[in-house]
């Protein structure tokens, strides 16, 4: 940002500094092996007294002389030209701190043409002690260059101490200064055998020649031993972040690391191979076989030796995209385009957004990604995303996985460069949905509050079942909503009625057979081991059947109903409609009737970030494309193979490694379970939302087609931060308690995030999931009207006092009269204003909790002056419609 | 757009900014030398080969010898220079070099196949015949082509408010042709190489003739030719180029800075007397007039550069972080380095006594 960035694009990526130094870096190892190759070949040719040794030597030192005198010398020049250009600040701090450095690489520099020129031109013309101390000078001035560049190298990696003191010494003689340098010197050595092939194999007498290809063979197999043991004695010197980038964090590593661990052996072998003695021509090919495997040898180790730093050009100092870490906080603070002096645009207006979202783009991301070119290409890396998928991943950018830079700049700025990527390099743009939803119709039976003795009451236990329909791929959640009811007998002393009766459900018309629309069944006995029959769920019950009793709560209950949101024509409707009835046993009489939602949801938004589009309709459903790519990120970060394993038809059911409290499905030791692992990870990249980071993945959106959202909290302005807290606060609570049990990954994904509501981690009060909840009565204390619409940090201690659970004073849980929690009474649903109020109007006419208002009658059948369910539960409801 | 807004922040220097000037200045002379002698020989060459006369041959063989020497310590004795450009001006060279990054950095491909050419034509002198003319051209032209690019970015470098260019073309393919000083001042480089590299072959003659070859007494006369004539255009390019100079900044030299104008009467000074002893075929005289010249030609340079960027930036602009122990190295490696060059000069020149 304080230097103007190349437009590179097609050549981006690394590509030219990539092509520059691997052949830089190739002849120029070779450029000091080969210089000790010349004079102690020279001198065993004069203790050989072999006149055919030394003219081996002198030819050998022509084709030195044209290599590295012209190659190797311009193509060094070339690194430097080359990384001014593509990270010119970052090569000012080198230059800056090293310049004397550099000086005195320059003076070997002269050195070395002066030696090898007269080493050279002087062959047989001078005597041979002083040829050969022309030929030492030359070795020993190329070994020093070679030390003193890697003094310089090896700071980029390892800076040490240079971080604080910003001393040449310290940075030169760095962590790493020791190990890399050995090893470069091994790896020279090395060269020098393979190099000496080239002019070896040329050599016209044959016994001669494979004299000389031997020894150049012991030249490369000989140190070779000493460069492993130095490769592993470099490796353990890094700190580890680097180690970890190496092994396997950073995905530009893995097929390098594949690569050079594959082309080591057989360098080595290919070294051995030439000491075998093989009639014919073999030889000269495989000589050049073996150059270029040394040269992919070399150019792994310097690829992952540069990728390794990442997210850094100088670790700890300077990130990849040229930006110091000290400016990090400002450019944050006041805005990156304000803070960069290359931009031309230093606010964004509507006017302006695509073209300062290119200038970021150029300044933040092209010193690393090309646009379509050959190496680190942003176009597929990017395909999937959508501007609001673009914009969160910027978001979570370097949290997680730390091989790139965090994104710098103000919330405006990400969004300029996500819609920059997104619809000026990909041609896409966000069309907002606006959910388009038929009214349906919901029947109310009726009632007659003078002659009716019973009334039933029924709910869902959950506001709102999510189920995932990608079974092909993994189940995060199988479809079994939990269905209860009372059965009332209305009098003066109402009765909860357990015995003599039978209460059974059953779905309305048309979602008989979920079987056939999801591929749950199809994949049930991989994930649960059994066989579960069409339509049949976990617990074994189907769309219709009778309801059990829980004698604990004296409730009746229809658990696990495999209910799905698909109809069988194929239309998405989340509230599907269950009638309850129950029957005397005896008489088979029916004694009342009512209906109730079964909120049910696939609007899940993963497609907002992992691509592809709604599975169903266009409006709902997880697709093949946004399910494979949530396991290819998985993989790529937890190191899996889920994707693999589902395409060979062996999906994974994700509470099977991240425990569901919810379940008791058997799951991983020591792995996060499943909510704080998919709040914590996701919330990494939606920070600062509000409530639009829930809306995100959760059905709740004004703009879905789900709403799930339909209580009279959410009518009166609530949201879900209002009782959750922020997507961070909801998330850091549950790695807080994975933390406290001892889950070491907690940590990686707490590492950023900052939590809203309170004002540090520490003040986070953990939580359980499905356990720890927001009580009601945190805001509404002793039943009374709430002061305040705001509670986080203050949970349910167990499972017992969650409102699914609670009863009121007189026995009655709380759902039954206020309804589901997300949907309480007076509740609005866009698939029609009664649907999730059929009982309150069946029963008194209004939407409003059973027996508000003083409606007491409804079950007592008179009017009431005590408050036997709860305090104030006499009071007149406030919200009226 | 205000173009001061746009220069890089400098980072800091460890040692106080006149040690880099210096070495700067001392080491671009070494550069400017070699690189004439490079390419005038180079061209003298080429001149000599189109013309194709029997007896100009054993010149530009002399030449085709002498050319790898000269292109390795060209790169070589640019590597400093380069180098102490970036400490003392890396926010303004790094910058011009982004703004042209295709053509800095084609400059590295067109050396390596420049460099080639002079080995073939060094190598394959004989065998080549007269296929040889085709080396010598690829070679001379690539240079010219990498002298203007050179001078292109150098230009660049000088003026700031060229680089809002860049809000239209940011794919690195700026060339800075609508500078008025670009043409002449490329040209007072080309011709001061026809001038060094006459007297580079002048030299070689003289040290040469002692062996008594009478090739050398027309090596020196053809080269004092060059020289002389050269250094008369040279003069009149000279000229062009001050004109093209914005007008404070000529002015300085004619006596609005007394340094400056001190620097030109020595430089013009140094130019006659050049002329003086070149039309008389003196050659080590020449020498030290051509020497002094071009030193005094680099201060004036300099000082053109310091006036270019005076509303932008002065070096003393430049923060101090004291670390000396480097630089003192560095001076011990240096004389270390020279005496070691003497030593093994020595060690090569030995076969003469001895054969």
């Amino acid at each position: 940002m304080n230097y103007p960035v190349w437009e590179l694009y097609y050549a981006g990526g690394g590509l030219l500094i990539a092509l520059m130094a691997v052949v830089h870096v190739y002849v120029a190892h070779f450029a000091v092996g080969g210089g000790l190759f010349l004079v102690l070949t020279e001198m065993k040719g004069l203790r050989e007294n072999s006149t055919a040794v030394l003219e081996y030597t002198r030819k050998h030192s022509k084709f030195f002389l044209l290599l590295t005198m012209v190659f190797s010398s311009v193509t060094g020049v070339g690194i430097w030209f080359t990384i001014s250009l593509l990270s010119p600040a970052a090569t000012s701090v080198l230059i800056h701190t090293f310049v004397f450095g550099f000086a005195m690489e320059w003076v070997f520099f002269i050195l070395e043409i002066v030696a090898l020129f007269l080493y050279f031109y002087t062959f047989n013309k001078i005597d041979h002690k002083a040829h050969l101390i022309l030929g030492w000078i030359y070795a020993v001035s190329a070994l020093i260059s070679l030390i003193l560049i890697n003094g310089i190298i090896s700071f980029m990696q390892t800076p040490g101490d240079w971080l604080v003191t910003r001393s040449f010494w310290d940075g030169f003689f760095n962590p790493s200064f020791w190990p890399s340098m050995f090893f470069r010197i091994t790896i020279s050595l090395v060269l020098a055998g393979i190099f000496g092939f080239i002019t070896a194999v040329f050599i016209k007498d044959p016994d001669f020649k494979e004299n000389m290809v031997c020894y150049c063979a012991r030249w490369l197999l000989l140190p070779f031993i000493f460069m492993v043991l130095f490769a592993w004695w470099y490796f353990a010197a890094f700190p580890d972040s680097l180690k970890a980038m190496i092994l396997g964090r950073s995905p530009e590593i893995v097929p390098l690391t594949k690569i050079f661990a594959a082309v080591l052996p057989v360098l080595f072998i290919g070294g051995l191979l030439m000491a075998i003695r093989v009639p014919g021509n073999i030889k000269k090919y495989m000589a050049f076989v073996i150059l270029v495997i040394g040269l992919v040898y070399m150019g792994s180790f310097e690829w992952i030796r540069e990728a390794s730093r990442r997210p850094f050009l100088i670790y700890g100092h300077m990130y990849s995209n040229s930006i110091k870490i000290e400016d990090e906080a400002n450019i944050n603070k006041h805005g990156f385009l304000k803070t960069a002096k290359w931009v031309k645009h230093q606010e964004i207006s509507d006017a302006n957004m695509l073209h300062a979202g290119r200038e970021i783009f150029n300044l933040q991301c092209i010193t690393c990604h090309s646009v379509g070119g050959a190496l680190n290409d942003i176009l597929p890396l990017t395909k999937k995303f959508t501007v609001f998928g673009m914009d969160s991943q910027l978001n979570g950018q370097g949290k997680i996985n730390d091989y790139m830079p965090k994104f710098m700049g103000t919330r405006m700025e990400r969004l300029a460069l996500s819609r920059y990527m997104v619809e000026k390099l990909h041609g896409k743009a966000d069309i907002p949905t606006k959910a388009a939803v038929k009214e349906l119709p919901a029947p109310i039976d009726p009632f007659d509050e003078k002659k009716d003795e019973y009334i039933l009451l029924a709910w869902s236990n959950i506001g709102m079942r999510c189920i995932s329909d990608s079974a092909s791929w993994f189940i995060l959640t199988p479809p079994g909503n939990d269905i209860s009811a009372y059965l009332i007998r209305r009098g003066e002393t109402p009765e909860m009625v357990t015995q003599g009766v039978k209460l059974t459900y059953k779905v309305e018309p048309g979602f008989e057979y979920p079987s056939k629309t999801v591929k749950f069944w199809n994949h049930a006995q991989k994930f649960f081991g059994k066989k579960l029959p069409p339509d049949i769920g976990l617990t074994g019950n189907g769309l219709k059947g009778k309801m059990k009793l829980d004698d604990e709560n004296q409730v009746f209950v229809a658990d696990g109903i495999p209910v799905v949101p698909y109809s069988a024509d194929n239309r998405y409707n989340p509230y599907p409609l269950f009638t309850i009835e129950a029957m005397d046993q005896n008489s088979g009489k029916r004694l009342a009737r009512t209906r109730v939602v079964a909120s049910v949801s696939t609007e899940m938004g993963c497609k907002n970030c992992h691509g592809g589009k709604w599975r169903m309709e266009g409006v709902t459903g997880i697709s093949d494309e946004t399910a494979s790519d949530i396991l290819a990120m998985h993989d790529k970060i937890s190191k899996t193979e889920l994707l693999k394993m589902a395409q060979q038809g062996k999906p994974y059911l994700c509470k099977s490694c991240h425990l569901d409290a919810n379940s008791d499905t058997k799951s991983k030791p020591g792995v996060l379970n499943l909510s704080a692992a998919i709040h914590g990870f996701h919330a990494n990249y939606l920070t600062d939302r509000d409530v639009e980071a829930c809306h995100a993945c959760h059905p709740s959106s004004a703009g879905g087609h789900t709403q799930c959202l339909r209580g009279i909290h959410h009518e009166i302005g609530l949201d879900c931060t209002s009782c959750h807290g922020n997507l961070e606060d909801h998330a850091l609570s549950l790695l807080v308690a994975e933390q406290k049990a001892g889950k070491k990954s907690a940590k990686r994904l707490m590492k950023h995030l900052v939590p809203t509501r309170v004002d540090s981690i520490g003040g986070i009060k953990p939580r359980n999931p499905w356990i720890n909840q927001p009580d009601c009565l945190n805001c509404h204390i002793d039943f009374n009207p709430p002061e305040t619409d705001q509670t986080f940090n203050q949970w349910t201690k167990s499972k017992d006092q969650l409102y699914r659970s609670r009863t009121g004073d007189a026995g009655i849980m709380c759902q039954a009269c206020h309804s589901t929690t997300h949907a309480v009474y007076p509740a609005t649903n866009i698939y029609g204003n009664n649907r999730d109020n059929i009982q309150p109007f069946q029963y008194q006419g209004n939407p409003y909790p059973i027996a508000s208002n003083k409606n007491c009658k409804v079950c007592h059948t008179i009017d009431m002056d005590e408050e036997l369910h709860h305090p104030n539960s006499l009071a007149m409801f406030r919200n009226v419609r | 757009m205000d173009p001061s807004s746009l220069i890089p922040a400098p980072d800091s220097i460890p040692v106080h900014w006149g040690w880099l000037h210096f070495l700067f200045l001392l080491t671009f002379v070494l550069h400017v030398l070699c690189m004439n002698a490079m390419l005038g020989t180079g061209i003298i060459a080429l001149v000599k080969s189109f013309k194709g006369k029997r007896q100009d041959l054993p010149l530009a063989k002399e030449i085709s010898l002498k050319l790898p020497y000269t292109i390795a310590f060209t790169v070589n004795m640019g590597v400093a220079p380069l180098l102490f450009i970036q400490v003392l001006y890396g926010n303004f060279i790094y910058t011009s070099s982004v703004l042209m990054g295709w053509y800095w950095l084609l400059i590295i491909g067109i050396l390596i196949i420049a460099y080639y050419s002079a080995y073939l034509f060094d190598f394959k002198f004989d065998a080549l015949g007269s296929a040889r003319s085709i080396f010598i051209a690829v070679c001379v032209i690539l240079m010219l082509l990498i002298a203007f690019l050179f001078t292109s970015n150098i230009t660049l470098m000088l003026t700031p408010e060229k680089w809002i260019r860049y809000f239209s073309n940011s794919g690195g393919t700026i060339l800075n042709l609508s500078e008025p000083t670009l043409i002449p001042r490329y040209l007072h480089f080309v011709c001061a190489s026809l001038v060094i590299g006459g007297l580079f072959l002048a030299i070689v003659g003289k040290i040469k003739a002692k062996e008594g070859n009478h090739h050398y007494e027309a090596m020196i006369s053809s080269g004092m030719k060059w020289f002389s004539y050269a250094t008369l255009v040279q003069i009149i390019i000279g000229f062009w180029f001050a004109m093209a100079l914005p007008n404070p900044i000529i002015l300085l030299f004619l006596g609005d800075s007394s340094l400056g104008t001190l620097l030109f009467f020595f430089g013009l000074a140094g130019a006659g007397t050049a002329l003086y002893f070149g039309f008389n075929k003196r050659v080590w005289p020449s020498a030290g007039a051509a020497i002094f010249t071009v030193v005094v030609m680099v201060l004036i340079r300099d000082m053109v550069r310091t006036a270019y960027l005076k509303p932008y930036f002065s070096l003393s602009d430049l923060k101090v972080e004291p670390q000396y122990s480097p630089m003192i190295l560095f001076m011990v490696t240096l004389i270390a380095g020279i005496g070691l060059i003497g030593y093994m000069l020595k060690l090569a020149t030995k076969r003469k006594q001895e054969s």
